[in-house]
């Protein structure tokens, strides 16, 4: 018999075509349309609008369209992280916590429970499988890889998943859907994160947070402002911290360098050349080794301090707890809570959670 | 596929399809127009009014077509929020077509008090004389829930009622075919009804309003349904529910024996197979069962049920697939993790004992 594939459907373009080529592949193509966020603010609620673009999808493909629930482990396992880690002043990422817990766990549960033998997401990444051991790949397509939001999977994860169109790039995408008649072709891609959306991030944080406004110091200590709350900044912003122009050099702009959180203060300096925007030396925990260990000292490791960036060569050691980094070069706005995710060439090797940076090593 | 979710809609009658085809075909003229196909196009219309009205105990002058059981209810509750005595006394098991209606004419001074049901989801008529305000202004208790089957004692409250002079509304739309209604008996003054929840077409229902009322028009337009209801007649939609009407009436005992045979037939199977499933009893109108599966979702159910072309509902999600407890089920005492698990079963005419047999054996299967 077919193997059975449960596809996480969105609505979006990606799940979409990745739908279609398994179909054409002759798998087996269930679909399922995920509820993870419970939202009773109707303007932002876009779940029925998604919905309706994956139906429309599925009757294409003429594939079924089941719905789950999953906003109680969404809430247990990725939103509570979230908010205690704002709280800590961290920038959190919940995007690689809910692949790792739900949609690659809730979800590949309920779909294996559901008779699925695999599932599969319209994400950019590959998957080989080599020596015994699944690896994850960068995505074809260099402008929208998402292994880094998959770097906390493990081998059985990886194992269960497949990734359609890992090997093609978007434009090749939009244009299959549009050949499928998929009506949601030129859908707008999701930014930002699930839950907030387009709306206001510092005002969706006030729903779950009183506001905690304090200083805003240069390093010197000096005092030339005041903040919100330190979780309404991450580190290396730039806009929207009501000091620009009127303090020193007129012409350059102010940067978050730090948080002191004991004393709830901000601390900015100017210009996006500052030296204490840049770190070399990063500490990360909770790190998650793909391949199931450690890679070899000799390998040559890049890593990313967040999505949106290159990654960069770096020496890491190791002990128990931590996995220490030495960039070759200092990193901008090295930002505590982000994921930091290894490669070894195309190979995503794993990632950890950013603890702390410094610019000699004494992590 | 299997179908058991009638309370849901119903496959329309062959019968009754084939009346609609006949009349959109043929009967095109406007109903208002005095000439003769204009005229053939009305008598339809007062034939199946005649029909709807046969079918409760009514008279035809009784009946106003509207697009469903909806219109129905907003009809009379949107009435309310435009007279004096705006205290409105619902249950707590009503179909969000009255509760949501409620809310939404709060701002128009409409205030409501809810009866609470018993374990079984009926509801407690003695607290209802409690509630009764100098101003209130309609009762609205639904004849037969949607959820659960409960039929409430809809007579029992009018007595209670009768030296107030307020109007009781009762939404029956899950009734017809199943109970016998007769509105003279009932001594109700208005009852919502829905054509294709008997057999008969989506988009078409009726309002039985009593004499003497003060009903208003929602709708409003031209002076259709005698000024009660504007727009052009769904012509075909009316003599499709008409004629359901009619033949719901005429098959309730063969249909309702048979429904008695299908749920008894489900639940000795079920307590004998699967012990531990939870039948949330009530007064039981034919057909419909609410069923919990502790330790299980609905929604997971559902789609497992879905891969064994089964259509079973669980009442409480919508299509994206939130699941939220129930208010009915949590109004009959069910916890919200109880609640969760609980599947909507309801047969129709036309399901056969093999179906029920392969309906026990998949969830025997899937448990």
């Amino acid at each position: 018999m077919k193997e059975t594939i449960i596809i996480g459907m969105s609505g979006g373009v990606d799940s979409a075509v990745s739908a279609a080529l398994l179909v054409e592949k002759g798998y087996n193509v269930e679909a399922v349309f995920m509820k993870n966020w419970d939202e009773e603010d109707t303007e932002f609620c876009t779940a029925a609008e998604d919905y309706k673009d994956a139906l429309q999808v599925c009757e294409e493909l003429d594939i079924p369209l089941r719905s789950i629930d999953l906003t109680e482990e969404y809430w247990e396992k990725v939103f509570k992280v979230f908010l205690k880690e704002c709280e800590s002043g961290r920038t959190p990422n919940p995007d690689v916590l809910c692949n790792k817990e739900i949609k690659f766990k809730a979800f590949l549960d309920a779909a294996k429970e559901m008779g699925a033998e695999k599932i599969a997401t319209g994400h950019y990444a590959m998957i080989d499988y080599k020596d015994g051991l699944y690896r994850l790949k960068r995505g074809k397509d260099i402008n929208k890889d998402q292994s880094y939001f998959l770097c906390r999977l493990d081998q059985y994860q990886i194992s269960k998943s497949i990734f359609p169109i890992g090997e093609l790039n978007k434009d090749y995408v939009r244009k299959q859907a549009d050949k499928l008649d998929f009506l949601n072709f030129d859908k707008k891609d999701s930014t930002g994160i699930c839950f907030i959306g387009e709306r206001n991030y510092k005002n969706f944080l006030k729903k779950f947070f009183d506001i905690k406004p304090g200083e805003i110091i240069k390093e010197s200590g000096e005092i030339i402002g005041e903040h919100e709350g330190l979780m309404y900044y991450t580190y290396g912003q730039r806009q929207g911290l009501g000091i620009g122009g009127g303090f020193g050099r007129k012409e350059a702009p102010w940067y978050v360098s730090d948080k002191i959180i004991d004393e709830n203060k901000l601390v900015v300096v100017q210009g996006q050349d500052h030296r204490s925007l840049y770190h070399k030396h990063v500490k990360a925990s909770k790190v998650n080794w793909i391949s199931g260990s450690p890679p070899d000292s000799n390998a040559d490791i890049t890593a990313k301090i967040r999505y949106r960036s290159l990654d960069t060569s770096c020496q890491i050691n190791y002990d128990t707890q931590n996995v220490f980094i030495e960039f070759e070069i200092p990193k901008f706005a090295v930002a505590p809570g982000q994921s930091i995710v290894f490669y070894d060439q195309d190979i995503c090797i794993g990632g950890g959670f950013i603890e702390s940076r410094a610019n000699k090593n004494i992590l | 596929m299997i179908y058991f979710d009638h309370s849901a809609t119903t496959p329309i009658r062959p019968e009754v399809l084939e009346q609609m085809n006949i009349v959109n075909r043929d009967y095109f003229a406007n109903p208002s127009s005095v000439y003769k196909t204009g005229r053939k196009s009305r008598s339809l219309i007062e034939k199946a009014r005649f029909q709807i009205a046969t079918a409760i105990g009514a008279k035809s002058d009784q009946i106003y077509f509207s697009s469903g059981g909806t219109e129905a209810n907003n009809q009379v509750l949107w009435t309310i929020a435009n007279q004096k005595n705006k205290h409105v006394i619902i249950s707590s098991v009503e179909h969000p077509a009255i509760s949501k209606v409620l809310e939404k004419i709060k701002p128009y001074g409409v205030e409501t008090s809810t009866i609470p049901v018993d374990d079984k989801g009926i509801v407690l008529t003695n607290e209802l004389m409690n509630l009764i305000r100098p101003n209130t202004g309609l009762i609205s208790i639904m004849l037969a829930n949607n959820e659960i089957g409960s039929i409430q004692p809809i007579k029992e409250i009018i007595k209670k009622i009768c030296n107030h002079n307020i109007p009781l509304h009762t939404d029956a739309v899950q009734a017809l075919g199943k109970i016998e209604i007769d509105v003279n008996e009932l001594g109700i003054d208005y009852l919502s009804l829905s054509a294709h929840k008997f057999y008969g077409p989506k988009g078409v229902g009726a309002l039985f309003v009593n004499k003497n009322n003060n009903i208003k028009p929602f709708i409003i337009g031209g002076d259709q349904e005698n000024g009660l209801r504007g727009g052009t007649e769904n012509i075909a939609g009316i003599v499709g529910m008409g004629l359901a009407a009619e033949l719901a009436i005429k098959d309730q005992n063969t249909c309702v024996t048979k429904l008695k045979k299908l749920e008894k037939h489900f639940l000795n199977n079920l307590k004998e197979h699967i012990p531990s499933a939870k039948h949330n009893k009530t007064n039981n109108l034919p057909g419909l069962i609410s069923i919990s599966f502790p330790g299980n979702k609905s929604n997971i159910l559902m789609a497992k049920l879905d891969r064994a072309s089964i259509a079973v509902s669980n009442g409480s999600a919508c299509n994206t697939g939130n699941i939220k407890p129930s208010k009915v089920l949590k109004a009959i005492g069910l916890d919200d993790n109880i609640n969760l698990s609980t599947l909507r079963i309801s047969f129709g005419k036309d399901n056969t004992i093999d179906e029920v047999d392969f309906l026990i054996k998949t969830l025997i299967e899937i448990l």
